[in-house]
């Protein structure tokens, strides 16, 4: 009986083996539409090398697509997408797309996406593409260390690069995305990982999350997007080990936080940003152990803001470090460093004996009136900051640091 | 002398004229939820009586500010942007809504607006959903 079984499960997988169909321009099966069609479940579609000029390759089946050395698939500027996928368990990995058409009212994808679960799109290569990835109402999907680029002129004519619709257990992960009008954009997503990603040189934001609750972000990087890195409408996000930086106009922030509540911001270097932190409508946030150097405002306040709680953060070189326009409420400021804290420890433990006010007159004045920038660093402007330290009439009287640290936490080279 | 006089009250009169600023996609930003604005098909603007313009990236935005401060009287002209007319600023009170699952809005309310009712029904038989006027949509987002 046992020999039987043995004899059984062997020849199972004997006669369930799946076979290999293979496409390139010399074969019997010359496009992947093709291939494609005469899958199976389980299946592998192996694409060589060549350039195949098709778009609008629908799936519906459980089968790998794999490309050979990148074959390029080259959208013509048609105005459908490459691939229109509804399927479970399946994968794209090794591809070029390219030349996906633009549409002021359609969505056009290199890799559109929909009611799907189940599936792995890695290594591919995306190149001036309308959006990269469209991925509408789907679960468990993984997005791996793709190449995306763009050459986004204006935010208007240009998609995005990874743009997540309706979906859950989304992994964003290894991605580098330049070019494109958002980088990562997300919608409506619950319970998904955004992690090791670059977005840098998108026209708009590196990473844009819009009422999507529960989800984290890592170890990414945004570098010089045209208005840094928004998260708005979202509740339980966690966001640590980020850096953003270089992101420099009228118009931009390092992170644009908007309504946001019970979130974690640990460990995040905020550099040379004109705004690092741009922070309205937020409550129950715990910012800690973050880095802020050499940005025009470190933290900006802009709406009614509760309970939040902002410790062990280093405060380095900004040209404000707060900007505030309402009273303290319940946020609280406790043992932060400060470059320009100048006070005192005299029994040496570490903490400043004088507390530290870290919102100077000046910025109020800038609040007001923008325009009076041009004033930074005069003679006059230290003069009003240094009479408001001394006597506090503007600034909410209990916004300090109580507790300010002589020497960074953790600093960075 | 005379012909200086002329000419800079003419000036005067005529640069205090209040209308509507082209909206400038890609720089400026939404009045209310902050987004920059980038959406052709979905913009709004609105320019208050004082003649200062306040561009919205969505249709939407544009209502929900006008509920929160109630101050639709205040102003000079409500423009939304026509869906079947990319760029194109129509007058909202005259507009015709559509709330469609499957055109997706900046902000979620799947809400696009249409110059005329023919163009609406169309893309309404294309896509599916329902069909407002401007005091219908307003009490629709309000729910």
């Amino acid at each position: 009986m046992k020999n039987f079984l043995f004899f059984f499960f062997i020849s199972l997988t004997f006669f369930a083996q799946t076979k290999t169909i293979t496409v390139c321009p010399s074969c019997t099966i010359k496009t992947i539409k093709k291939g494609v069609l005469s899958a199976n479940d389980g299946d592998t579609v192996l694409v060589k090398k060549g350039v195949y000029k098709e778009h609008l390759i629908q799936l519906s089946k459980s089968i790998a697509i794999v490309g050979e050395n990148y074959p390029i698939i080259d959208a013509l500027g048609n105005k459908e997408s490459i691939f229109a996928i509804k399927a479970d368990n399946f994968s794209i990995s090794g591809f070029k797309f390219i030349n996906v058409g633009m549409s002021f009212t359609k969505e056009i994808a290199g890799i559109f996406v929909t009611n799907s679960k189940n599936f792995v799109l890695e290594n591919n290569i995306f190149q001036d593409d309308f959006y990269a990835f469209i991925i509408q109402s789907s679960k468990y999907g993984v997005i791996k260390d793709n190449k995306i680029t763009g050459h986004a002129v204006n935010e208007t004519s240009s998609g995005n690069g990874v743009h997540v619709w309706k979906s859950s257990h989304i992994r964003i992960e290894g991605n580098t995305i330049s070019g494109m009008r958002d980088g990562i954009y997300l919608e409506f997503v619950q319970k998904s990982h955004i992690f090791n990603n670059t977005s840098k040189n998108n026209v708009r934001y590196g990473l844009h999350f819009m009422f999507s609750h529960h989800n984290e972000y890592y170890q990414n990087e945004f570098k010089k997007n045209g208005a840094g890195v928004a998260v708005m409408f979202s509740k339980h996000i966690k966001m640590h080990n980020n850096t953003f930086h270089f992101n420099w106009g009228t118009a931009s922030y390092g992170l644009l936080l908007k309504e946001i509540n019970d979130a974690d911001i640990f460990d995040n270097i905020f550099e040379q940003n004109t705004i690092g932190i741009n922070i309205d409508g937020c409550n129950r946030i715990h910012y800690k152990n973050n880095h802020f150097i050499r940005n025009g405002w470190a933290l900006k306040f802009t709406g009614g803001c509760y309970s939040n709680v902002f410790e062990f953060n280093n405060f380095m070189h900004n040209a404000f470090d707060l900007s505030y326009n309402s009273r303290l409420n319940n946020n609280k400021f406790e043992a932060n460093y400060w470059s320009e804290y100048t006070g005192y420890d005299l029994n040496k433990d570490g903490i400043g004996d004088v507390p530290f006010r870290p919102v100077k007159l000046f910025s109020y004045v800038v609040n007001q009136t923008p325009e009076t920038l041009v004033l930074l660093r005069s003679l006059f402007v230290d003069i009003i900051n240094f009479s408001e330290k001394v006597s506090p009439v503007f600034t909410p009287d209990n916004l300090k640091d109580n507790t300010p640290l002589m020497n960074p936490v953790n600093p960075i080279e | 002398m005379k012909y200086i006089y002329l000419i800079s009250i003419f000036t005067l009169i005529f640069s205090c004229k209040v209308g509507p600023q082209p909206i400038n996609y890609g720089k400026d930003h939404c009045h209310l939820c902050d987004m920059t604005v980038v959406d052709k098909t979905h913009a709004a603007e609105y320019v208050t009586k004082k003649g200062r313009s306040y561009p919205f990236d969505a249709v939407e935005c544009l209502i929900w500010k006008l509920a929160k401060d109630n101050n639709e009287n205040q102003m000079a002209y409500i423009l939304v942007a026509d869906y079947a007319n990319p760029g194109n600023l129509i007058d909202a009170q005259k507009a015709t809504y559509l709330i469609s699952e499957n055109i997706k809005s900046p902000m979620g309310a799947n809400l696009s607006a249409f110059s005329s009712k023919e163009q609406a029904l169309k893309v309404k038989k294309e896509q599916g959903g329902k069909l407002y006027n401007w005091t219908a949509i307003k009490a629709q987002l309000s729910k």
